[in-house]
């Protein structure tokens, strides 16, 4: 009982405290490939202390304006605080499935889209409509990631389904969808080539133009912590194979493979244009059905 | 067709409704005609193969009381280009426009409205294009008897306003301020969901009033210094191109030495547009690791600028007669050393950029606009180049030393943004090859600067040609009586790019306004030259924090 609860302050803390630090391992990475120098690791840190230290404009009325940074934040914190982190389910962990994980990030996704409607502005709508339709077609992939290692082992819960693919090995179904995750990833990060809503040519940031100081570091923040989310699922699922047993070093092993998925994710971010929002839709078409495919295969039981 | 037929052929035609015709060169004809002919002689030498160039308007009201307005056309594939000259009375200033055949012409006429008051008769556009909103009616800057340094009273609640929306459309605005512009233009984008519908243009800014200066207050020898700054990119060329006007116009002839030398700086400053460019183009489509590598190879250029001429940018190297800083073989040297260099990192670029299926994505079929249309609007420089259209002012109307020179004009048949990116780079290796040539065959003697006699004989029309990076650039002098030009007129080649965008922009994605934009390599500061604005409003105020913010929230919607 104590224990699960010191899991569960320990996942807040990991997260919170590493998510800049890989954030700026990527821009550190991207600048070498640009042969810039780069900023230090720290800056990110700086960066979110700097605009917390701000005032908090607020440039449009009403209360989803306000409330659309602090829920972005909550959902991410929340889906953060429920994974096992080192391999441990914490006292919350028993409690979700992967339904709750998948519905928390949605939440995310909604609460950028309701910041961006509510400020009213016309870069902010371009960008929220490309989220919307980045996030329509991309949930489903990360849906189907989890579906499949829940159908094998039989159990929505969060902790088995996050364990699935060290219970049953791998097979042809992860193998595919390990193949769709990674090609999916830097659209879950939201990074090149599927910084689509955020394009800064051209819609400026999109729907978080109109936020400043605070407010806009939840919303930096968040982003970062999703960005290490889905690096960490990708590290739990697919590398299972990091189980020692021993609590302390089973993290350690996957903060190490949480930043070789860094490194990819700055490598294909900084050697590819932006695509389209078109053109990444019909993208992510086939991710869906390749993700669809999978499960289909570990129903089959391969 | 060479200059001698098309003056007997229009001789023929319009009998004595065309004056006179002059040929004071055999690349330059100059053609008098009455203003009732001025559209129909326009058209017949646009139907004989001219390629609209840009018109000049000028006031002689002093003189004889007349308005004068000059259209030119280049014939690219004969080595020659014509004007053709007409006049009107000051109080009936009234011209055919020759926009509804010749669409490129809309704004030099638009210009002329504001500037000088003319009017144009069936233009299809007649709103205000270059004074400012709040300038008042009936008073036209580039008439002599209007101060250079007028300042009206500014006004309140004026705006231009915008072309009707097409129905169902949304309007997006791009500018006065967006991060895709770096200067400040407003584009409003009708788009349908994410397709581009339309689009109305409201430029010229950032007026300096450039050419008033230079025809009320400077001298003939400071002007090359003033035209460099027109452009920050390719201000040598701005120099170049006003400097062979004069010397055109006055019959001066500069050494073999001098034209070697102005020829390696134009191409050296083609070496840094052309990078630059490229990693604009990789920013604009969201791959900064294209912009970061570009301008890496382009800081040795910036470098090597700064050993030949003291400055990375703004050369000042050239003046009337020639040059001012010699090219010795030290530095000679210097510079091939460089060129390897910069060959061999923009090969790796090429390759990459070349291969790039990612970039193919972004840049293929986008920004189309046919080669038909594209002569039709008079597109110049790669922009033209990558429709189709063979012409480089260097090859077909050579200047400098280019007639010394053996290099290929590439041109691809893309008709798309994807096609302006291949020429561009290609260009970049043409460039590097008539730099290495120029800096074998050039002669080692001859004075930098001719001499250059005390007066200029005044009223003698000249005008010349120079390939800048983005494309042509054209300048027209009339010289003048007070050791300054009488008129200068300055069209950069993005004068006659920009008005072809909204055509490139229809139908195509929103996404892909950025790169549309940036493939023309738009400089706004050079169309941006003419008229008197001063910015100051007359009124001086402090804005404190809470009434800028008031501001900043109030014009949402």
């Amino acid at each position: 009982m104590v224990m699960g609860i010191v899991y569960a302050l320990v996942n807040v803390l990991v997260f919170v405290l590493l998510a800049p630090f890989y954030d700026g391992v990527a821009r550190r990475l991207t600048a070498r490939v640009q042969s810039r120098k780069g900023p230090p690791l720290r800056q990110p840190y700086l960066d979110i202390l700097k605009l917390l230290g701000k005032e908090n404009v607020i440039s449009a009325e009403g209360w989803p304006f306000r409330l659309a940074p602090l829920s972005a934040f909550a959902s991410i914190l929340a889906v953060i605080v429920l994974v096992p982190l080192g391999a441990k389910a914490n006292i919350l962990s028993h409690r979700a499935d992967v339904i709750t994980v998948v519905y928390l990030l949605a939440l995310g996704g909604v609460s950028v889209l309701l910041g961006a409607l509510a400020s009213r502005n016309t870069f902010a709508m371009i960008g929220a409509s490309r989220e919307m339709m980045t996030m329509i077609m991309i949930e489903p992939v990360l849906a189907m990631t989890l579906i499949m290692t829940a159908v094998k082992v039989n159990s929505l819960g969060l902790q088995g389904a996050m364990a699935g693919v060290s219970a049953s090995g791998f097979g042809l179904s992860t193998g595919l969808m390990l193949a769709v995750y990674l090609l999916a990833l830097q659209a879950f990060v939201a990074k090149q080539p599927f910084d689509i809503a955020e394009a800064e040519i051209e819609v400026l940031e999109g729907p978080f133009i109109e936020y400043s100081g605070p407010n806009y570091a939840l919303f930096k923040l968040s982003m970062m912590l999703k960005q290490m989310f889905y690096a960490f699922l990708f590290v739990s699922v697919f590398l299972p194979a990091a189980g020692t047993g021993v609590y302390p070093l089973d993290i350690l092993i996957q903060l190490a493979a949480i930043l070789a998925v860094f490194v990819l994710i700055a490598v294909v971010g900084s050697t590819n244009p932006r695509l389209r929002i078109d053109q990444a839709v019909r993208y992510y078409a086939v991710l869906i059905f390749l993700s669809l495919c999978a499960v289909g295969l570990a129903l089959k039981g391969l | 067709m060479n200059a001698v037929e098309v003056a007997r052929k229009l001789k023929e035609e319009f009998g004595a409704a065309v004056r006179a015709t002059d040929s004071p060169s055999p690349d330059r004809l100059f053609i008098d005609v009455e203003r009732a002919v001025l559209r129909p002689v326009s058209n017949r030498i646009a139907a004989l193969g001219g390629r609209y160039i840009v018109s000049i308007g000028y006031d002689e009201i002093a003189r004889n009381g007349t308005l004068g307005l000059v259209h030119t056309f280049a014939f690219d594939a004969d080595h020659w280009a014509a004007a053709v000259r007409t006049s009107a009375p000051a109080s009936d200033p009234l011209f055919d426009s020759i926009t509804p055949d010749i669409p490129n012409a809309g704004w030099s006429e638009r210009e002329y409205m504001d500037l000088l008051g003319m009017k144009f008769v069936g233009h299809p556009k007649p709103k205000r294009l270059i004074l400012a909103d709040d300038w008042p009616e009936g008073v036209h800057p580039l008439r002599k008897e209007v101060p250079y340094n007028l300042v009206p009273p500014a006004a309140e609640d004026v705006a231009y306003r915008l072309d009707e929306a097409p129905e169902g459309t949304a309007v997006i605005p791009i500018g006065p301020f967006h991060s895709s512009l770096h200067e400040p233009e407003h584009f409003a984008v009708y788009v349908d969901g994410e397709t581009i519908k339309g689009c109305d243009y409201r430029g010229f800014m950032t007026h300096r009033g450039i050419e008033k200066l230079c025809q009320t207050q400077v001298s003939y020898n400071e002007v090359p210094f003033v035209a460099e700054r027109i452009c920050g990119i390719c201000g040598s060329v701005h120099a170049t191109t006003y400097a062979q006007a004069v010397e055109a116009a006055a019959g001066i002839r500069i050494s073999r030495r001098a034209e070697y030398i102005r020829t390696v700086i134009l191409e050296i400053e083609r070496l840094h547009s052309h990078l630059l460019w490229l990693g604009v183009a990789g920013h604009l489509i969201g791959f900064d690791t294209v912009f970061m590598q570009a301008w890496r190879v382009r800081e040795r250029i910036m470098w090597l600028s700064e050993r030949i001429t003291g400055n990375r940018k703004t050369y000042g190297m050239v003046v009337i007669g020639g040059v001012r800083r010699d090219i010795t073989p030290e530095i000679a040297k210097e510079i091939e050393e460089v060129l390897a260099g910069v060959e061999k990192e923009t090969l790796v670029l090429k390759k990459s950029i070349i291969g790039d299926t990612s970039i193919h994505r972004r840049t293929k079929g986008v920004g189309v606009i046919s080669k038909e249309e594209s002569v039709r609007w008079s597109l110049v420089g790669p922009v033209a180049r990558a429709r189709g259209i063979d012409i480089d002012v260097r090859r077909d109307h050579p200047y400098a030393a280019y007639d010394d020179m053996t290099f290929d004009v590439p041109v691809v048949t893309s008709e798309d943004v994807w096609g302006t990116l291949v020429v561009r780079v290609l260009e970049i290796f043409e460039a590097i090859k008539i730099l290495r040539q120029a800096l074998r065959n050039m002669p080692s003697d001859g004075p930098l600067l001719a001499e250059v006699g005390e007066a200029l004989p005044p009223l003698r029309h000249a005008f010349s040609l120079v390939e800048a990076p983005r494309g042509e650039a054209a300048h027209y002098v009339i010289t003048g009586e007070e050791n300054r030009p009488e008129r200068w007129r300055v069209r950069a080649p993005s004068y006659p790019n920009l008005q072809a965008v909204p055509l490139m922009l229809l139908g195509d994605q929103f996404a892909d306004f950025p790169i549309i934009l940036g493939s023309i390599d738009p400089c706004f500061s050079c169309t941006d030259r003419v008229a008197v604005i001063d910015a100051r409003t007359g009124r001086r105020r402090v804005l404190g924090r809470q009434e800028l913010e008031n501001i900043s929230r109030r014009g949402k919607g």
